[in-house]
């Protein structure tokens, strides 16, 4: 077993915990905090993505170990209240959201990527969001969803 | 035109918030006190004997409360042919298959377990093609096939693989093609695929102290599940409670039942306690329902001028090791593969076949779109031969008003309009000049008409139940199941139009619990917006009837003098006499405090007129609603890489009427992505022992981001229909149907050559162009020489 510590949506947490978990296990299983989705197991449908210590992150394929000291944030930190974050409304406005079992990790991934760079090209959301499988959409609503988004951080910055 | 208030306008989901903050709740993100986890073992072999079966190694392992293994059990289940059980007895038939189970206080010790428990097998031979297992030598992978419980209207081939023969004959049949002056034969395959939702399927179930039964499942068919598990365990239906959270992703593999049983079979060990167990990718892909295993062989005649004369189609399904779910795709594969044309004379067949591959079940369309590859390649082979362009073959025979459908339906305005749809798409398509080809490039352009009916059956109906509240706001039950395609907006948009009060003061339901939610059949077909609908028409005219009723007592008048506009009930000749529906929701209550009347409440349920189950021809029915419409695409191919571009895409469908621009919008492009991935790359691969190759999404390739068409265009026709609510018809399904067609169009068109299978991946592509270069450099040789 062993004791890891972090910061999660602002608040620290210890768990304790057995070996070969990974942070996605954790994240579900243990705290149930279920907003970030197991869809492959292997770091290729980005379902489970979360961001630790501002990078997006696979959680089913980081290792809990590696979440020691660090600080992460999930879908569940990121509206305000009833206050969406613009990346969560541009999602909705941009009729982005069917089932919505993708939505949470691509929120996450754009933040790690808008969060800190506003002005980032086509290319870079190209890259983002080609980590995410989507099979309701086709992607065009996400593609606009992610554009909007852009648009609502440039504004907020 | 009619003007509507509600319907034609976007309104907002009501689930994208809870979506968007991560709030909805999937199977997996429920827990229970006292819920354990169960993993499943799969077999080595994907046919086999199970000579043995050692637990004890995983019974000690940590966490583990209790292995179960399929020995001694005797249930067997299915809708249509009872030929599943919940885990194999003696014998594996797939690869995906239970064989056993290990139940644990953490999902990581049950998969951890699950590798010490050892299995013996004798293996037998394995069939993964239809062609294979049909062959009389073939081993039975169903000894008893044909002793097994089916549907009377079934027909399975004793001491065969097949599980069933379909056939339909209309007019002359196969003599019909003494008419034909041209015929065209051809062959095509549409191979195995997942619908690959997202979320994989997963179930909770719960064996109770006090002898009920509750589940929770990732399912669209709550209803059947709580029949059948009532069934398999001797309980009255009413004491199975089935409940279903918020769905990511179904695209139909999700309907009928897939693991429940299982589930359930594995929690009936621990009694007391939920059992979660949710697919791995790799399960999700050998162990739920795969998609399509569908060969067409199809012989089609015309007059010289261009008049369809005759169709003879065989399909030859290679249905799995269990043919219940699939049985009616090859039926509606069969009687489908007409597409959008009139035949005179038809003779239609399907055998669903056994073979050692997981059971094929429900993929969006259901035997529509494997078929239609076929028809709508047959109709650009015959257009050809007779000389005449593929568009004028296809107007000439359209079913239009006064066609009858292999079936024997006969068709109506209503039914909408295939010629209006293949115009559009023409349009859009056709209506300028094509590229030439450059040093890089071919340049291609395909097109494909469509049909589709829904797969019902005669019991398909939809309930509502609906209660206006004292503030005259509404709350709308039912039990169809929301999957992403925007369900909850449509009730909502639907129910404020027929009641004429404002969407947002409807609430819509958000789970599904069979203890509370009126009957469904299962949410199927695309037909939810259709039946679903009407059943909200039908329950909010009850429900203004019974404010009718009360306000009468009030206003001291007959019913039928009296109005209703949403916010009052009123005297048509004085509308101001008149009393408030917040007065009268829960009865109206006197000065004196005395009350009279009823809560305004309201139960009804919708199912297609008259559908019907097939009579000896095979006909009856059983369409009922047809959808058409037509897509075409434009596309460049890389001479040296073989990948195919599409430029643009183009859909047009008569959906009769267009409930909400935006979501419609949605599940045509979404439609459209989802089959180009069926079209260029996805298929499930099995090697000859019947593994499969590739059960994860880094080896099965759906669309991703990159792949995302750039120009898309999507269209409508509005013919409205006579069932659905305001004239609408049913879309989810269709705008799979004729991409795979449209595509294999175009490349004829780019290159000269003709595909009869899909999908053309590049290094398929690129062969056929080396291939026809070489042939061509051949020739060119020949005619030198002489």
């Amino acid at each position: 077993m062993k004791t890891i510590t972090f910061t999660i949506n602002g608040k620290a947490r210890t768990v304790i915990v057995e070996e070969g978990l990974m942070l996605l296990d954790v994240l579900r299983d243990i705290l149930h905090l279920t907003g970030a989705k197991r869809g492959c197991d292997n770091g290729t449908c980005g379902a489970c993505t979360v961001v630790v210590n501002g990078k997006a992150v696979k959680s089913c394929t980081f290792p809990i170990e590696k979440a020691e000291g660090a600080e992460i944030l999930t879908i569940e930190g990121m509206a305000e209240g009833e206050k969406l974050h613009p990346i969560q409304e541009a999602m909705v406005e941009a009729w982005a959201v069917q089932c919505g079992f993708c939505t949470p990790g691509i929120v996450m991934d754009l933040y790690a990527l808008l969060e800190f760079n506003p002005d980032a090209d086509d290319k870079a959301l190209e890259r983002t969001l080609n980590r995410h499988l989507c099979r309701c959409t086709g992607y065009e609503a996400i593609e606009e969803a992610a554009k909007l988004a852009r648009e609502k951080m440039k504004a907020r910055k | 035109m009619e003007a509507f208030k509600y319907i034609g306008k976007d309104f907002p989901r009501p689930d994208a918030v809870d979506k968007v903050t991560g709030l909805s709740h999937y199977i997996d993100d429920l827990y229970l006190p006292g819920m354990l986890y169960a993993a499943i073992l799969r077999p080595d072999y994907a046919h086999a004997r199970i000579v043995s079966i050692e637990t004890a190694e995983a019974e000690a392992m940590p966490g583990v409360v209790k292995v179960v293994t399929g020995e001694g059990c005797t249930i067997h289940y299915g809708d249509n042919i009872k030929d599943l059980t919940p885990m194999a007895v003696d014998r594996v038939r797939h690869i995906g298959e239970p064989v056993a189970a290990v139940i644990a206080d953490t999902p990581w010790h049950a998969r951890a377990a699950l590798e010490k428990i050892k299995v013996t097998y004798e293996p037998l031979p394995v069939y993964t093609d239809a062609r294979e297992a049909m062959k009389e030598e073939a081993l039975l992978i169903h000894e008893d096939n044909g002793e097994i419980w089916h549907l009377p209207t079934l027909h399975p081939i004793p001491g065969t693989n097949i599980a069933n023969y379909y056939r339909l004959v209309k007019g002359k049949g196969e003599a019909g093609f003494e008419e034909a002056e041209v015929v065209v034969e051809g062959e095509f395959n549409f191979p195995f695929g997942s619908a690959a939702a997202i979320e994989p399927h997963g179930a909770i179930v719960w064996f109770k102290r006090d002898g009920t039964i509750e589940v929770w499942s990732s399912s669209i068919c709550p209803f059947i599940i709580r029949e059948d598990l009532a069934h398999a365990y001797g309980l009255p239906i009413s004491q199975v409670r089935v409940h279903v959270p918020e769905l990511g992703g179904c695209f139909g593999y999700k309907s009928d039942i897939t693991v429940e049983q299982t589930i359930a079979y594995i929690a009936s060990f621990v009694p007391g306690h939920p059992v979660k167990w949710v697919a791995t990718r790799k399960e999700d892909f050998t162990s739920t329902l795969i998609a399509h295993g569908i060969r067409i062989r199809m012989k089609m005649g015309a007059t010289r001028d261009g008049k369809l004369v005759a169709l003879k189609t065989t399909v030859l399904h290679s249905t799995g090791a269990y043919a219940d779910t699939g049985v009616n795709i090859t039926i509606g594969a069969a009687h489908n593969s007409t597409g959008p044309y009139e035949f005179p004379h038809c003779d239609l067949e399907g055998y669903t076949v056994y073979t050692n591959t997981p059971p094929v079940g429900a993929y969006r369309a259901y035997g529509h779109p494997e078929a239609q590859l076929a028809t709508e390649r047959m109709i650009e082979l015959l257009a050809r031969k007779i000389g005449i362009s593929s568009l004028e073959l296809r107007r000439k025979n359209f079913l239009r008003e006064g066609s009858i459908t292999a079936l024997g339906e006969r068709l109506w305005k209503h039914n909408g309009d295939a010629e209006a749809c293949a115009d559009l798409v023409e349009k859009a398509i056709f209506g300028h000049e094509k590229p030439k080809e450059d040093d890089r490039y071919y340049y291609g352009r395909g097109f494909a008409s469509l049909m589709k009916s829904p797969k019902g059956a005669p019991f398909s109906t939809k309930g509502c139940y609906m209660k206006m509240n004292v503030d005259g706001s509404v709350s709308v039950n039912m039990g169809g199941a929301e999957v992403g395609q925007g369900l909850r907006t449509i009730v909502q948009q639907i129910a404020a139009e027929a009641l004429k009060i404002p969407p947002e003061r409807i609430r819509v339901y958000t789970e599904i619990d069979t203890q509370f939610s009126p009957y469904e059949w299962q949410t199927i077909g695309s037909m939810f917006t259709l039946q679903g609908g009407r059943a909200i028409v039908r329950t909010a005219e009850r429900l203004i009837q019974k404010l009718k009723e009360t306000a009468a007592q009030v206003l001291r008048c007959d019913i039928d003098m009296l109005d209703y506009d949403g916010e009052y009930v009123f005297l048509r000749s004085d509308p101001s006499v008149r009393v408030a529906v917040t007065q009268i929701a829960r009865g109206y209550m006197h000065g004196d405090g005395i009350t009279v009347g009823e809560v305004a409440q309201a139960v009804a349920d919708a199912r297609l007129p008259r559908y019907s189950a097939p009579d000896e021809n095979g006909q009856g029915t059983m369409g009922v609603t047809y959808t058409f419409g037509a897509q075409g695409c434009e596309i460049r191919i890389d001479k040296k890489t073989g990948e195919i571009i599409v430029d643009h895409f183009a859909s047009a469908f008569d959906v009769g009427r267009v409930i909400h621009p935006k979501q419609i919008h949605g599940q045509v492009v979404g439609g459209v992505m989802m089959a180009l991935g069926a079209a260029l790359s996805e298929e499930l691969k099995f090697d000859e022992e019947g593994h499969l190759l590739n059960p994860q999404f880094y080896q099965y390739h759906i669309p991703t981001y990159r792949d995302r068409l750039r120009n898309q265009t999507v269209m409508f026709v509005e013919t409205p229909g006579k069932i659905g609510p305001f004239g609408a018809r049913g879309l989810g399904e269709h705008p799979v149907i004729g991409v795979a067609p449209a595509i294999l169009n175009a490349i004829y068109d780019a290159t000269g050559i003709d595909f009869y299978e899909i999908p053309i991946t590049p290094k398929k592509m690129k062969a056929a162009l080396e291939a026809k270069r070489e042939r061509e450099g051949e020739e060119r040789a020949k005619e030198v020489e002489a």
